[in-house]
């Protein structure tokens, strides 16, 4: 959290409401998300209860494990759910475009991937674990499943573990997307709670928020109280509408939460870099598609030590440009960085277009742009720079003194003996430069996995699923 | 009948926010009043939508419930649980708690005990012993602590020898081992059987053989067998003890059902004393 | 008497279980805290009595499947445990001895814990394995606190561990953190107990190992796995905790002598103190209000709702605390970012910083 967020903070405390911290959403939204709100049983590491589903917020699913200690019933609640989520997913698998690959086979890319919304971070932890629980599963042999069922858990893995990468809005965690956009006036702690975030976006903070009575928990966990009082009872009565209509009453106020949220999130006009990371996940998707067609084992209990480390810095490198190019797409974002010097903006107060350097054939254009900012510069002379304003633009700081910073143009200006039109700002003009920018080092040189050295355990067996991976136990 | 039903809809979900704002608050009182009303509108609602009739033979909320006493249906079911618990105890040999009785009714007997309907089972059996001493060919009774009070959750049968039924420090591990022997010998095709084979083996060092395939019978017998050689001497020595000091200090019911606490075994060394 | 024993007045005393000790290090610059717990006010009912229930609560499902999976880990003379603890204590085949002493009557279980684990640490002839259920003791402020560890395991001429029975997954290897850690200081608490028996019968108390044998269920089977769990860390913040409670003395003297934590029970043990009151006593006391108290404390919603009258920061969490620099109020942060208060001395820095935030907060959102 920055200062900037800290004083949001303040600010949403002191006036009963929200601040915004984001100009634009900086996640995709899907035309038709899904909604998916899993319960489970308490005290059980994957024992689902119920969920509520759908993509339609007039008509959402509820499927219900009536007593939830039956195996068997607890395969027939993962078979309902495959057989709804799984035509969802598939039906985005028709539309697909051809994208060619510099150096590699060209694939096909689909035009549009499924996205599943969940509550809470805690949501996506339980998507995963019934994944875990399901995945391995197979529909003949000594304990069979229904159809269906460990695909579904393969996709279930797969949307877990893109819920955890940086930039992706394939799985997204309503209230960490709302968090992302809004500060409110109480704890991040707090803010895990769905009704209270919303509240204090929308009607202004109420302790209603935290009473199960009127705002159910968002889920995976329900009030202990409702297990005492309702829906124990419920299930020793024997009677599943009453089993139902009990869980329908937790869900049905969170399915209602939920849609608000995406509306929220939906009036935020589209960060410039949204539609380039969607990309990027269609990627994904369209990857994990193949590999269940070709018939690839279920993904593996744990990463050997290549597939880790190479996860890893996939994710740092994700994360390191998922931060600039919110800065580039977002004011709001870019003060932070304004705030602490690693970025300035003002007004361009004077510039000599025409500067070269060098002579005969090393003779190069470099425009000079003197800017008056207010903000705190804390950048070296001969740092890069790079402005939101003009993206292809390369610069370097020459001098910062007294608010005034003198930079030099390197980059962007056409290949003329003049710059192009518009490529070197005028006098008058506002603009930012940072020394943030989106060109990282390419990935870590990682051995291929059969070389994996013996430190690190050495190469992994290949991961052929085993026999007891499909009749563990789900007790 | 659906405004009926939205209207005890809309009275359950009234009764239970005030059972769960009184439970926060602990007004326990006001809970179990709201609670009862609660019950009942519930089981209005499950009448109107499933057509039940609102006081059928299932109804438990009610005061006449299973405390009412012991119908026909009831005497009868108790008699089938107490055989298949004599048989179960039979096959194993020790005394063994509900679980694995359970386990070996299902898997040899094609049984389906619960072990809930062996909670009370003792305290019937005492209750029948005192009524008629020896009436019956056996009863399920307890096995007793070094301290000759009842041993927590396990189930015996009086006509074993007194030693089988004493509790020294070894004996949980020998009668373990002793059971495993017993559902390795007479282990069958019932997938029941090797499921409860295969758990007993795998803590037993040398019995199990990785988490698949059935259970090799011999080889459990052989490495049970084997652990059981370590401890025997010992635990038959201190059963022994214990079982002499039982039949001198317990009365009959006592020395069947364990003594409650050591006032009990004062009390019962002289009710002896003056028989 | 005890000045504590007078804060608490009528009230019965709540004894601590190990859980609750384990919390005691939780917030540990809290005087509020510490005085209650000290005096051993049972803050449940005070929190219910003052109108601000304690958002806590355990599922009967929860519960349920804790005694299931602990009477499974115990089943058939412990065959699951004995097995785990071949497996990570080496323990020979030989010993298997069990005592179960929940076999004893309620009132004479700690003095039978005693006399046997003096008898295993004395000569371990004879000594037992596996005791179920045994009965410790924990001085905490003046007050004896009676402690019921799962097992104890004892190696024959070695080590007693505490084996602690846990019913959250072990998935592929990985537990939840924060129910590790939590299962770790409650640990900590047998362990120090144990050592301190061993102690007063004149045994070396470092016999007591400070792994102890933590079992959960593996994976989504009910299959149980041990696993050695390190509790020296909790172990030393538990002892430091506890010699802060017993310089709570420090704290009592400079008390108002009139405050009391009273709850005046009635004959139906409900508290009949006028909630006002005992509000205005509790508020006589500082507490240091966090948002993580919201998991751990029973009054976290009364000191939460007097942070929010005192419009502090603490209110947004110990991030925003920290950013703020030593800024408490509100008032005082939002002032000093639109210039309208001037920074005390040493407030320069953070000053110019809420004022730059502020000022860019307004240029982006104009």
């Amino acid at each position: 959290m920055s200062l900037l967020t800290s004083l949001a903070r303040l600010r949403a405390l002191d006036e009963g409401v929200a601040q915004p911290i984001a100009t634009v959403r900086h996640c995709h939204l899907s035309a038709r998300p899904m909604v998916f709100i899993p319960l489970k049983l308490s005290g059980e590491a994957a024992a689902p209860l119920a969920a509520m589903l759908g993509t339609d917020r007039a008509a959402p699913h509820l499927l219900v494990v009536t007593q939830p200690r039956n195996r068997d019933l607890r395969f027939a609640w993962a078979a309902e759910l495959a057989g709804l989520l799984l035509p969802y997913i598939e039906g985005f698998l028709s539309g697909t475009e051809t994208v060619e690959r510099r150096g590699a086979d060209p694939y096909e890319r689909v035009l549009d991937a499924p996205q599943l919304v969940v509550p809470n971070p805690a949501g996506v932890a339980f998507t995963r674990l019934l994944g875990r629980s399901t995945r391995f599963r197979r529909p003949d042999g000594p304990y069979p499943v229904p159809e269906g069922v460990p695909v579904l858990g393969r996709w279930l893995t797969y949307f877990a573990e893109r819920a955890a990468y940086p930039g992706s809005s394939l799985t997204l965690a309503a209230t960490e997307e709302l968090g992302r956009h809004w500060a409110s006036g109480q704890s991040g702690l707090e803010d895990a709670n769905l009704a209270a975030l919303t509240g204090w976006i929308t009607d202004g903070p109420s302790d209603e928020a935290e009473d199960p009575l009127i705002w159910p928990p968002a889920g995976p966990a329900t009030d202990p109280g409702f297990d005492a009082e309702v829906l124990a009872p419920a299930i020793e009565s024997g009677s599943a509408e009453r089993v139902a209509e009990a869980l329908r009453g937790q869900l049905e106020p969170t399915w209602r939460l939920m849609w608000r949220a995406i509306d929220l999130l939906g009036a935020l006009p589209a960060g410039a870099g949204v539609a380039s990371r969607w990309e990027q996940d269609r990627g994904s998707f369209s990857g994990m598609a193949a590999q269940l067609a070709e018939g690839a084992p279920p993904q593996a209990r744990r990463d050997g030590a290549i597939a880790a480390a190479s996860r890893l810095a996939r994710m740092e490198r994700a994360q390191a440009a998922y931060d600039v190019q919110r800065a580039y797409d977002d004011p709001l974002v870019m003060a932070e960085h304004r705030l602490t010097g690693e970025a300035f903006a003002g007004e361009v107060v004077e510039t000599d277009a025409d500067r070269v350097e060098g002579e005969g054939r090393s003779r190069k254009l470099r425009p000079l742009v003197v800017i008056k900012t207010d903000d705190p510069v804390r950048l070296a002379p001969g740092t890069a720079l790079g402005t939101p304003q003009r993206r292809e633009q390369g610069a370097e700081l020459m001098s910062a003194r007294d608010g005034l910073v003198t930079v030099k143009i390197t980059k962007g200006m056409g290949r003329s003996k003049t710059p192009a039109p518009g490529s070197v700002p005028e006098v008058g003009e506002r603009v930012c430069y940072t020394s943030l920018t989106d060109d990282f080092k390419g990935s870590p040189g990682l051995p291929e996995a059969e070389a994996t050295p013996w430190t690190h355990g050495g190469p992994p067996p290949e991961y052929v699923p085993a026999d007891e991976d499909a009749v563990e136990e789900w007790s | 009948m659906s405004d009926r039903l939205d209207e005890l809809e809309r009275r359950i979900d009234g009764l239970r926010a005030g059972v769960r704002k009184a439970m926060r608050v602990r007004d326990t009182v006001t809970a179990r009043a709201l609670r009862a009303e609660l019950r009942g509108a519930e089981r209005a609602w499950d009448s109107l939508v499933g057509g039940v009739p609102e006081s059928g033979p299932d109804d438990q909320g009610g005061p006449t419930g299973r405390d009412a006493g012991s119908s026909r249906g009831e005497e009868s079911r108790l008699v089938t649980v107490r055989e298949q618990v004599h048989q179960a105890l039979t096959l194993l040999g020790a005394p063994a708690q509900p679980r694995l009785i359970v386990a070996v009714g299902e898997a040899f007997f094609g049984g389906a005990l619960r072990s809930n309907q062996l909670t009370s089972l003792r305290r019937d059996e005492e209750r029948s012993f005192r009524a008629s001493p020896y009436g019956r060919p056996y009863y399920l009774c307890a096995a007793l602590t070094d301290r000759l009070s009842p041993a927590r959750g396990l189930l015996a049968v009086s006509t074993w020898p007194l030693a089988r039924r004493m509790v020294g420090p070894l004996s949980p591990r020998v009668d373990f081992l002793t059971c495993a022997i017993a559902v390795a010998r007479q282990l069958n095709d019932d997938p029941r059987a090797a499921r409860l084979l295969t758990r007993m083996a795998r803590n037993i060092p040398g019995g199990g053989q990785g988490d698949l395939g059935p259970p090799d019978p011999g080889r459990v017998i052989e490495a049970a067998a084997g652990e059981l050689a370590v401890h025997a001497e010992r635990d038959t020595r201190d059963r022994d003890t214990l079982a002499k000091r039982a039949t001198s200090q317990l009365g009959d019911t006592a020395r069947l059902f364990g003594a409650a606490t050591l006032s009990t075994v004062a009390r019962d060394t002289i009710t002896k004393g003056g028989r | 008497m005890n000045r504590l024993d007078v804060l608490r007045g009528t009230t019965p005393q709540k004894p601590h279980d190990a859980r609750a000790i384990a919390a005691l290090a939780a917030n540990p610059g809290c005087t509020r805290r510490a005085l209650m717990d000290g005096a051993g006010i049972d803050k449940d009912a005070a929190a219910r009595h003052l109108g601000f229930p304690a958002p806590f609560g355990q599922s009967p499902f929860a519960i349920t499947r804790g005694n299931v999976f602990e009477a499974l880990v115990k089943a058939d003379g412990c065959a699951e445990l004995l097995r785990m603890l071949r497996e990570v204590l080496g323990l020979p085949i030989a010993e298997v001895a069990y005592h179960d002493v929940e076999n004893v009557g309620a009132h004479l279980r700690h003095a039978h814990t005693r006399a046997l684990f003096d008898r295993a640490a004395r000569d371990g002839l004879d000594a037992g394995t596996v005791y179920d259920h045994p009965l410790l003791s924990l001085e905490i402020a003046g007050h004896t606190a009676y402690l019921e560890p799962d097992v104890v395991a004892f190696q024959m001429g070695g080590r007693f561990h505490i084996v602690e029975i846990k019913s959250f997954a072990v998935i592929d290897g990985q537990a939840d953190p924060a129910a590790v850690a939590a299962a770790a200081r409650q640990a900590a608490v047998y362990v120090l107990a144990l050592r301190r028996l061993l102690e007063e019968l004149g045994h070396d108390p470092l016999r007591v190992a400070h792994d102890v044998v933590l079992v959960c269920p593996e994976n989504f089977a009910n299959r149980p796995v041990a696993t050695l769990v390190d509790v020296r860390r909790q172990l030393a913040v538990l002892r430091r905790q506890l010699s802060r409670m017993t310089g709570l003395d420090g704290l009592v003297a400079e008390l108002p002598d009139d405050l009391s934590f009273d709850l005046l029970p009635g004959e139906d043990g409900l508290p009949t103190r006028p909630a006002a009151e005992l509000a205005d006593a509790l508020r006589r006391v500082t507490a240091r209000y966090a948002p993580d108290c919201l998991s751990t404390c029973d009054l976290c919603f009364f000191c939460r709702d007097e942070a929010r009258q005192e419009g502090a920061s603490d209110l947004l969490g110990r991030q925003v605390r920290d950013e703020l620099g030593g800024v408490a109020s509100v008032a005082e942060a939002l002032g000093l970012a639109d210039g309208t208060r001037d920074p005390a001395e040493g407030q320069e820095e953070i000053a110019r910083l809420l004022r730059n935030a502020e000022r860019l907060r307004r240029e982006c959102l104009a």
